[in-house]
């Protein structure tokens, strides 16, 4: 789900992703290359996200993903799963 | 939609692959650069950044790795690759893959061949609409009908065969079938039909003789065919007194109509009578009845026309047959009304003809055994070829089984002794991580494709052999036309049993290689450790030698029949001797004109030059058949009614010479008495030894009785005794008393000839001359079996030949295969131990020794094989007894040589690589792992 947020606003490639979720979370997400990329290859192969190979800013080639139309109602969906599922696990640790 | 996509990703995974391997090593390098750089700017040095980069992504391919088992391509892709590397470890030993799906291929071929042939052959339904609901009508006795007995069963066409306790045949009287026609509820339509045998058909001045049925006005209605052409035979052409009308089969429409159009009102001869043709069969279309597969009538008449043709035989008095109730000698078939079962019928028809069969006994003793009504279904009919060859062709079947279990068992050897060498590549291989499942995929996949390519060449071999086989069954008769196809069940059936083999015996060598413990086997060089794993090796083996040793043994018990069979002295001389059939009756010649035409075709045919002698008989020697005949001799004991043991045969004059039957007292049959009135004959010595105890019967005069009713009892005063010779009835037979009277004092009997021709040199080099001759004499008769006597010996005993042929064939094809399988599995050891064998020879060993060590290996197995083999030959010889003729089936002789073979062709298959270990050289074997 995360994956899918990050590259829902822009394309990004697979290091980037990783920096990002980082950064936004401040840290407390800590992300395994080893992990990440697996996972975009799965997302992709599911097709809720598509790669394509182009130049990043240095110069470079890198693989950039982008979420695509089916991409985005899995994220909806996922989305709404889990505000659904924290606020429930909220409500019952608010409970005294 | 989204699999589609998700189908299309997968897809270029696949086909694309390059690329996407290409894309991944850029993304992931791409990764370690970043990596990278941020380690340097944190302000590691270039190498540490590197390490830590390394470190902390896990180690490159193992992410690739990853990243590739996301794509769930696997499977497909493995296979591919599976495949590839299948195909190349295939390709590198070409010995061993050659053998296993040669082996494969034979035994599969075999199987097929001989399967789809008896299919064809045997059990063939009828080519009509739901012949499931068709039955036929039989009578079943619990006595034997045999004339003499007391029975209702007068007379008729008394083909009978042993039913479950009693008797049974498929014959009925007319007025039965009157009485199944108008009264029944259970049939919806009701037919009945009769062979015709061969008549003589003139198309367009063209005569030949053509296999035709005689069916009842509902035949094709009730099975249901519509006709290629015209119309069929309806009930109004099946009357007495209507114009004669006739269907063609679709063969005979192309052949001799040329497939016109306009066949409708062509207008034929039949025996002389003038038919009509109305319609042609569908093509491919036969009926029931009992004809021999491949010999389907070509022409269709009406019932009732069977009194206009049998007009010319007066001697049997056919003419009241549809009145007649005590003449069996229709056969009839109903078609079941929807929703009626056989049983039903049965219990509602059973007591009608029980009525019916009571009515016509005309004592009690024939009532006392009163034929009761058989229904059976349609496929279990009377075709005679099942009959005769039902044992030969299963005794083949069990054969062929066996070579297929001798192939599978030598893909398993040579798959085991694979699997042996290579346990180092394989102990590498999971050295470096492969998964153990993923090892014995490719094991598996490479057994697998070894027994498809085993399988697809099968094909080939099976569509070859059944061309064989049709080919060895025609064996020279005219019209034989069966088409026999490729049976895809047993096909499907053989290739999964070797598929299935593949996957066993690949399996089982690639569980004990992949459990091997790594780094023994690794280490696996000096210690040639062997034993254990060999020994379903040898079982193996030891198994295909029993099996061969049973093939060969069997070849040679058939082997040796025939070739008794053809040296059994028949009492003639067979060789050099034309037969031709000729039917001038057929040809619109009858009673003196007859006479004067047969004597007067044997005068011309004995001017042609190179011609020694001509006769002619009735019956074509060798064939098996004869009159019968019971006769009262003064002073003998009379025979008993009802008995007919006498064989007659009409013959012309010089038989005896032409023959070269010789003749121990008197003279033979010469011209005089054939033209004369004399009734005079020449008997053989078992006529003598019976009726006359031996002594002089020259001069002597017995009554002569005929088994056709309306034939006066013939005196006859005995000119010549000749030798026993068995050319009359089956070479198996015990020789009968038996008599010659010239043709001429035969007229009631006279139908077709056989003219026999002692040439000087070959007898086929006069056949055209000869054919010109007879059509000289007239232009509408037909000639047929042109043959030389030694082809008809050949020919009465085709099964026996047959078998022999077919059984030594197989039995040298389990010696191949079962030699090759030794071939490669001592091959391989040779390979395995090289290793020792180099050691040994180091230390003093003598290349004999070698040799010896080698071959002494294979030499126990043999031994082993025969052992087993042996006991298991004598008790199935004793199956087989009934086709054996002069021969007992625990022949030593037989015996002794399958084991011989065996043992030599075992040596000499080890014998190769045995010279090949002794050519060792130490040293080279020493550093050999």
């Amino acid at each position: 789900m995360l994956i899918l947020k990050t590259v829902s606003v822009e394309p990004k490639h697979g290091w980037a992703i990783g920096k990002r979720i980082q950064q936004i979370s401040s840290d407390v997400l800590q992300v395994q290359q080893g992990s990440l990329y697996p996972a975009l290859h799965r997302l992709e192969q599911q097709g809720w996200i598509k790669g394509r190979m182009a130049a990043t800013e240095t110069g470079r080639q890198a693989k950039f993903y982008s979420l695509t139309r089916a991409g985005r109602a899995q994220l909806e969906q996922e989305l709404a799963n889990w505000a659904r599922l924290s606020s429930a696990v909220n409500a019952v640790a608010q409970m005294a | 939609m989204r699999w589609l996509h998700k189908l299309r990703l997968r897809l270029r995974s696949l086909v694309s692959r390059a690329q996407v391997e290409r894309e991944l090593d850029v993304e992931l390098r791409f990764l370690l650069d970043s990596q990278i750089e941020e380690n340097l700017a944190a302000g590691m040095n270039s190498e540490e950044a590197r390490h830590a980069a390394l470190r902390s992504i896990g180690g490159l391919a193992h992410l690739a790795e990853q990243c590739r088992d996301m794509r769930r391509v696997n499977f497909l892709a493995d296979l591919a690759q599976d495949l590839r590397y299948a195909g190349r470890m295939l390709a590198r030993s070409p010995g061993f893959t050659a053998v296993a799906v040669v082996s494969l291929a034979l035994g599969i071929g075999a199987n097929t061949a001989i399967y789809s042939f008896l299919e064809s052959v045997l059990i063939r339904s009828l080519p009509v609409h739901d012949p499931a609901s068709l039955v036929t009508l039989n009578w079943h006795t619990k006595g034997r009908v045999r004339s003499g007995r007391p029975t209702v069963i007068k007379h008729g066409n008394v083909n009978y065969y042993f039913a479950k306790a009693g008797f049974t045949g498929p014959t009925l009287p007319f007025p039965a079938f009157e009485l199944f026609r108008t009264g029944s509820p259970v049939f919806s339509s009701v037919f009945a039909y009769s062979d015709a045998g061969s008549l003589n058909l003139v198309v367009h001045g063209e005569a030949s003789l053509t296999r035709a049925q005689f069916v009842s006005g509902e035949f094709f209605r009730g099975l249901g065919v519509t006709p290629a052409a015209g119309r069929p035979i309806d009930a109004a052409d099946d009357r007495a007194g209507a114009t004669p009308v006739a269907v063609a089969s679709y063969r005979l429409w192309q052949n001799r109509f040329g497939g016109t159009p306009n066949i409708a009102g062509e207008s034929i001869l039949v025996d002389n009578l003038a038919f009509a043709v109305v319609g042609v069969a569908p093509a491919g279309f036969y009926g029931p009845g009992s004809f021999n597969a491949g010999m389907e009538p070509d022409l269709y008449l009406p019932l009732h026309t069977s009194t206009l043709l049998d007009a010319s035989y007066p001697a049997v008095p056919w003419n009241d047959k549809f009145s007649d109730k005590n003449n069996y000698w229709v056969e009839i078939m109903g078609r079941l009304r929807p929703g009626v079962g056989i049983g039903q019928a049965q219990a509602v028809l059973g007591p009608m003809f029980q009525r019916f069969a009571a009515d016509t006994a005309s004592n009690d003793k024939e009532k006392a055994d009163l034929p009761a009504l058989l229904l059976q279904p349609s496929a279990k009919g009377f075709e005679s070829l099942r009959l005769t060859y039902a044992q030969p062709i299963y005794v083949l079947m069990a054969m062929v089984g066996l070579i297929l279990a001798i192939a599978c068992a030598n893909l398993a050897n040579l798959l085991l002794a694979r699997a042996t060498t290579r346990r180092r590549e394989i102990a590498v291989r999971l050295s470096l991580g492969a998964g153990r499942l993923r090892i014995l995929r490719q094991l598996l996949t490479e057994s697998v494709l070894l027994a498809s390519m085993g399988g697809a060449l099968g094909i080939v071999v099976a569509v070859w052999g059944i061309r064989s086989l049709t080919l060895l069954l025609a064996n020279g008769r005219d019209g034989f036309t069966l088409h026999a196809g490729l049976n895809w069940h047993v096909l499907a059936v053989t290739i999964l049993l070797s598929i299935l083999t593949g996957l066993l015996f690949g399996l089982a060598p690639a569980i004990q290689a992949t459990r091997v413990d790594v780094t023994p086997a690794l280490k696996e060089s000096r210690l040639g450790k062997s034993h254990a794993r060999v020994s379903l090796s040898q079982f193996l083996v030891v198994a295909q030698m029993a099996i061969s040793l049973l093939l060969v043994a069997g070849a040679g018990l058939f082997v040796r029949t025939v070739s008794n069979l053809q040296r059994m002295d028949v009492g003639i001389n067979r060789e050099q001797v034309l037969l031709l059939t000729v039917n001038a009756k057929q040809g619109g010649f009858k009673d003196d004109s007859l006479v004067r035409f047969y004597a007067g075709l044997q005068t011309r045919l004995a001017g042609v030059p190179g011609v020694r002698n001509v006769s002619l008989s009735n019956v074509a020697p060798l064939l098996g058949g004869f009159l019968a005949f019971r006769v009262a001799v003064p002073g003998a004991p009379a025979d008993q009614p009802g008995l007919w043991p006498i064989a007659g045969l009409l013959v012309g004059h010089s038989y005896f010479q032409t023959m070269q039957l010789p003749l121990l007292r008197g003279r033979g049959i010469d011209e005089e008495d054939t033209l004369g009135a004399r009734g005079v004959g020449v008997v053989n010595e078992e006529f003598v030894k019976t009726y006359f105890s031996g002594g002089n019967p020259i001069g002597r005069h017995f009554q002569l009785i005929s088994s056709f009713s309306g034939v006066e009892p013939a005196d006859i005063e005995i000119a010549g005794v000749s030798r026993n010779s068995r050319e009359l009835g089956s070479i198996r037979r015990a020789i009968l008393p038996t008599v010659y009277i010239p043709y001429s004092r035969g007229q009631q009997y006279l139908t077709s000839m056989v003219y026999e021709v002692r040439t000087a040199g070959d007898p086929r080099s006069f056949v055209p001359t000869i054919r010109q001759l007879v059509r000289q004499a007239g232009a509408r008769i037909p000639v047929t079996g042109v043959k030389t006597l030694a082809n008809q010996g050949d020919q009465a005993i085709n099964q026996e030949r047959i078998l022999a042929m077919l059984s030594a064939a197989v039995a040298i094809l389990a010696m191949a295969i079962a030699s090759v399988g030794i071939y490669g599995t001592v091959a391989y050891g040779v390979a395995r131990r090289t290793n020792e064998i180099g050691v040994r020879m180091a230390l003093g060993a003598q290349r004999q020794h070698v040799v010896w060590m080698v071959l002494r290996e294979v030499f126990a197995l043999s031994i082993a094989g025969i052992a087993i083999g042996l006991p298991v030959a004598f008790g199935a010889s004793h199956l087989v007894q009934s086709l054996l003729f002069a021969v007992k089936p625990n022949d030593p002789v037989a015996l002794t040589l399958a084991v011989a073979i065996l043992f030599g062709s075992a040596a000499l298959a080890a014998f190769a690589p045995a010279r090949r270990a002794s050519r060792i050289d130490p040293m080279a074997a020493l550093r050999h792992e």
